[in-house]
């Protein structure tokens, strides 16, 4: 059995007779019968080894990224982590620490969580970052509230490009009744953002208007530093690759009042879908209208300078119903895994990285183009490492389940799964290039697509 | 007293290095169109690996973490973090894996995760579970979320309230507001629910009432069944904030006390580390009342195989990206999986009786609030210090100089100068008897040293009023105000003062 409660059984009767009592079980004398159990229904302990055994039983029916030739992403991301990175994370005082609440003791933590949200404001070109919300979805929600405390309306535009799972997780954030969701037509040939109906919708009763750079089928649309002048006074939120964000003109260039964004693909494995990162950054004239923790720089009575939690008046602790968010945990860990891999890779290497990687994916795109049955990239416009791409004449489904029986994983379907969900607007999966995607694996995924498409009847997963 | 913090004057990382200006060196492809191009690199520095491990664990060197230090935090079951979690969430079998990929291939995660549903829903009595959980307040706004759904099928979009306690923790009035509910809060009665103020604030408008039991102050709510008929009678919902779980475990649960819905804080009560913050790791458990809003997808097993359903059409639909923070899932796993029926029976019985322990103890040098019987937490009043002219806050930053950790402070607020103390059941009878040597020398070292403390930390008291008044929020902010430099003062000119 595990030794994680001390004193090999003998403590506890050393502290029963101190408190000079016969059981524990006296303890517990304020829990009314009815409401007692007897037992939980656990299986038996086991000991450490026992338990990693197990684990790595059932860990081993899974079959890892590496198994296969894969394309998936959708803003998580497979990318090698710098071990040094690692490392960082594995220092106890970092992983084991309490928020940081009482500053002297936690100076570490603190100016990590600046240094974090210093390197988000150079990324975004904004001003002022948060310690982190939990994830890219959650994070557009949090700023959708906050655009309503910044503007008057009801109304809130965004993409009909957004994918799915996040326009659930952004209507599971919009409780109130009195708001309405409007999407964003866009060409369906070149993508291109109807900027029109942005100007003429944005001045009907709208509270805020969100974009993503790139967005859910990977399109980099070409007018994005146009929609503020067409939007005025009206929030506009940026939903952003971090990575991205290395090569791309920043937001905050373009007239941002929030940008936002998933960080996982720095410094953490995509490890079934958690933990993520949320990122968020604003103005200095709305920095009083964020969620979350946010460290601030000051002194100590010596002068010396110090990190602390400020503008807690925002926050749940002590604003309690009147709080900008309900937020209190948050993604810490994740926030200097973001921050130690920025700095393990380095503002050359970060930006090789990204434009390595939106080589592959033109080259993907190129290889897939001249499969016959696909249409790659679904919409004709510029991207990075991820496009839609649309199936001909059968479905999405067969054609990625076929694809995984050919040991690819193709990508991620751009549709609801839910039952009567509403269809796509755009039919088709969404692929992503990684690092381990070479020119040898590009070439067996067209041949394995050639091979599917072509056969009349698809194959089964193995 | 030998604590002595290191101090490391760590520059911030663009002081180490100043960044390199101009163009990013990267070739882009063709295809990305001009107008779109970053005209000027991030402004980053450029470290080697070696200055990058040494800039990290310098500031390591400047923080309290479990394994230095006793966190007597009441209501944040701050205890030991098994190392072998660590080790297996690292394993590539779930490290490596896509939530998009086939559910085939996902096997043995999906059984890890059903079998930690399993366990979750015997502890709580409550069966139906949702993993997708990022934290505590997350998990409270989506079970309201949750609730709104129900009452709107049921027609009663009348009941717009949600009651709480008034020692309830911050997390839960906030997450109603967000959810679209009005607030109000009971006033307590020698620190637990009065039935008659509860009576008079029940009405037809009543949606939900949201309890922790044990309370935030430590005392188990004994008339938790009678609260729980009248909750129900009225037709709202009881909601469990299983923020104090870890006081209960094979005693009681909360599907055995009449609540309709409980979150879990993985982190605090399961042992997953709390990162400096985070992340956190949260379950939802729901009885049969509020099963078919929980978010999808579900988890299903038919025959040997898992399943993650997204057939469910009262869902309220998904609540963040993917399932759930699966890493932090999977050392859960493995702390219920190593403990088992009797470890876990342990765990509460050992938290409890560290608690009364020290409550017993420090109950002689300062006035105790409320009963002396508690369970996971007590909370001191610190009033009396008044008369020396030091408070709780004094003696919170005293006892860090003797590196523990201090207790929560001013919470509840229904204590004047509270100190909210939880000791978990991986501390030692020696630990807590070092701790009560710690803060008794803490409690009677002179005003003076009292007001002076921390002097062995990194930093002495830091200036958080100054912090609020400058706002420097990054360096960008530093740099503007002039104010580069670990050794210097942060703040010499304001860049901005904000709105």
């Amino acid at each position: 059995m595990v030794r994680w409660i001390p004193g090999n059984g003998e403590e506890e009767s050393l502290l029963l007779k101190s408190l000079g009592l016969g059981s524990v079980e006296e303890l517990f004398r304020d829990i009314p019968e009815k409401a007692r159990i007897r037992k939980i229904g656990l299986d038996p302990p086991m000991s450490e080894m026992q338990v990693v055994r197990e684990v790595d039983r059932l860990l081993a029916k899974n079959r890892t990224l590496e198994e296969f030739d894969a394309f998936l992403g959708a803003g998580l991301y497979d990318r090698y982590t710098p071990a040094v990175v690692d490392g960082i994370l594995q220092r106890s005082e970092f992983y084991t620490s309490y928020t940081p609440y009482q500053a002297e003791a936690s100076q570490g933590v603190l100016q990590t969580l600046f240094e974090f949200q210093s390197l988000w404001v150079e990324l975004t070109d904004m001003e002022v970052a948060n310690a982190s919300l939990y994830d890219g979805a959650t994070a557009i929600g949090e700023a959708m509230l906050m655009a309503r405390r910044l503007s008057p309306g009801h109304r809130f535009l965004l993409p009909s490009t957004l994918f799915w799972e996040r326009r659930s997780v952004l209507e599971n954030y919009a409780p109130r009744t009195d708001m309405e969701f409007v999407e964003v037509p866009c060409d369906p040939k070149t993508g291109r953002l109807d900027l029109g109906f942005i100007e003429r919708e944005s001045r009907r009763d709208c509270f805020g208007v969100l974009v993503e750079y790139p967005d859910s089928l990977g399109i980099l649309q070409q007018d994005l530093p146009k929609v503020k002048a067409a939007i005025g006074d009206r929030p506009l939120i940026v939903s952003a690759d971090p990575l991205a964000l290395t090569i791309l003109e920043p937001p905050g260039n373009w007239g941002a009042d929030i940008v936002v964004g998933e960080g996982q693909g720095f410094g953490v494995s995509s490890s079934f879908g958690g933990p993520l990162l949320g990122l968020i950054a604003c103005r200095h004239r709305d920095a009083r209208m964020l969620p979350g923790r946010i460290v601030g720089a000051t002194a100590d009575g010596a002068g010396r300078r110090a990190f602390t939690l400020t503008l807690q008046a925002r926050e749940q602790h002590i604003r309690r119903s009147r709080a900008t968010s309900n937020i209190c945990t948050n993604q810490t860990l994740v926030s200097l895994a973001f921050l130690a891999y920025a700095t393990a890779m380095g503002p050359k290497g970060l930006a090789q990285l990204a434009s390595e990687l939106a080589s592959r994916g033109q080259e993907l795109a190129k290889a897939l183009r001249e499969v016959p049955g696909l249409k790659a990239p679904l919409v004709e416009a510029p991207f990075l490492w991820e496009f839609a791409v649309g199936v001909e004449g059968r479905g999405t489904d067969e054609f990625l389940r076929s694809m995984f029986g050919e040991g690819v994983l193709a990508g991620s379907s751009l549709a609801d799964p839910r039952p009567g969900a509403r269809a796509p607007r755009f039919p088709g999966f969404l692929t992503s290039v990684g690092e381990r995607t070479d020119t040898a694996a590009i070439d067996r995924y067209a041949r394995a697509a050639r091979k599917v498409l072509g056969s009349p009847t698809s194959g089964g997963a193995p | 007293m030998t604590f002595r913090q290191a101090r490391w004057d760590e520059p911030l990382l663009w002081e180490v290095r100043p960044p390199r200006e101009g163009a990013p060196e990267a070739h882009l492809p063709d295809s990305i169109p001009p107008e779109l191009r970053r005209r000027k690199a991030v402004r980053w520095p450029e470290l080697s690996e070696l200055e990058v491990a040494r800039h990290f664990t310098r500031l390591s060197q400047m923080n309290f973490g479990i394994e230095t230090s006793f966190y007597p935090l009441g209501s944040c079951t701050m205890k030991y973090n098994p190392r072998v979690s660590e080790v297996l969430a690292r394993r590539p079998g779930v490290a490596d894996l896509h939530p998009y990929q086939p559910e085939e291939s996902v096997q043995g995660i999906l059984a890890i995760l059903w079998e930690l549903e399993r366990s979750l829903g015997r502890i709580t009595g409550l069966p139906h579970i949702s993993l997708q959980i990022a934290a505590g307040a997350h998990g409270e706004y989506v079970a309201l979320r949750m609730t709104a759904a129900y009452l709107k099928d049921r027609g009663e979009t009348q009941r717009t309230e949600v009651l709480l306690p008034d020692t309830a923790h911050g997390t839960n009035p906030a997450s109603a507001a967000m959810a679209g509910f009005t607030t109000r809060e009971i006033p307590s009665k020698d620190g637990c629910v009065d039935l008659r103020a509860l009576d008079a604030a029940l009405s037809e408008r009543t949606a939900a009432f949201m309890l922790t039991n044990p309370n935030t102050a430590g005392l188990f709510e004994e008339d938790i069944l009678e609260i729980s008929d009248r909750v129900h009678r009225a037709g709202g919902v009881l909601y469990y904030d299983g923020a104090n779980l870890n006081a209960i475990l094979g005693k009681t649960n909360p599907g055995k006390m009449g609540f309709d819905v409980a979150h879990l804080n993985l982190h605090k009560t399961f042992a997953t580390p709390h990162g400096g913050g985070g992340p956190g790791d949260g379950a939802l458990c729901a009885g049969d009342r509020l099963r078919d809003y929980l978010p999808v997808p579900r988890l299903e097993r038919k025959g040997r195989k898992f399943h993650l359903s997204y057939d469910h059409p009262k869902s309220i639909g998904k609540v963040k990206t993917a399932y759930g923070n699966v890493g932090l899932l999977l050392r859960a796993y493995a702390f219920i999986r190593a403990h088992g029926e009797e470890g876990v029976k342990r765990v509460s019985e050992r938290a409890v009786l560290n608690s009364n322990y020290l409550g017993q103890r420090l109950g002689e040098h300062l006035p105790r609030a409320f009963k002396p019987l508690v369970k996971h937490e007590f909370v001191l009043s610190g009033a009396p210090l008044r008369e020396r002219g030091v408070r709780t806050l004094d003696l919170a930053k005293r006892l860090l100089d003797e590196g523990v950790h201090a207790p929560t402070v001013y919470f509840p607020s229904l204590v004047e100068e509270s100190l909210m103390v939880e000791a978990p059941e991986t501390e030692s009878k020696r630990d807590l008897d070092a701790f009560v040597e710690a803060f008794l020398r803490a409690l009677h070292d002179s005003p003076e040293h009292l007001r002076e403390a921390p002097v062995n930390l990194s930093v002495g008291r830091v200036d958080e009023v100054r912090a609020a008044r400058a706002l420097l929020l990054s360096w960008r902010d530093l740099e503007k105000a002039g104010a580069q430099g670990a050794g210097g003062a942060a703040a010499g000119s304001a860049a901005h003062t904000g709105p």
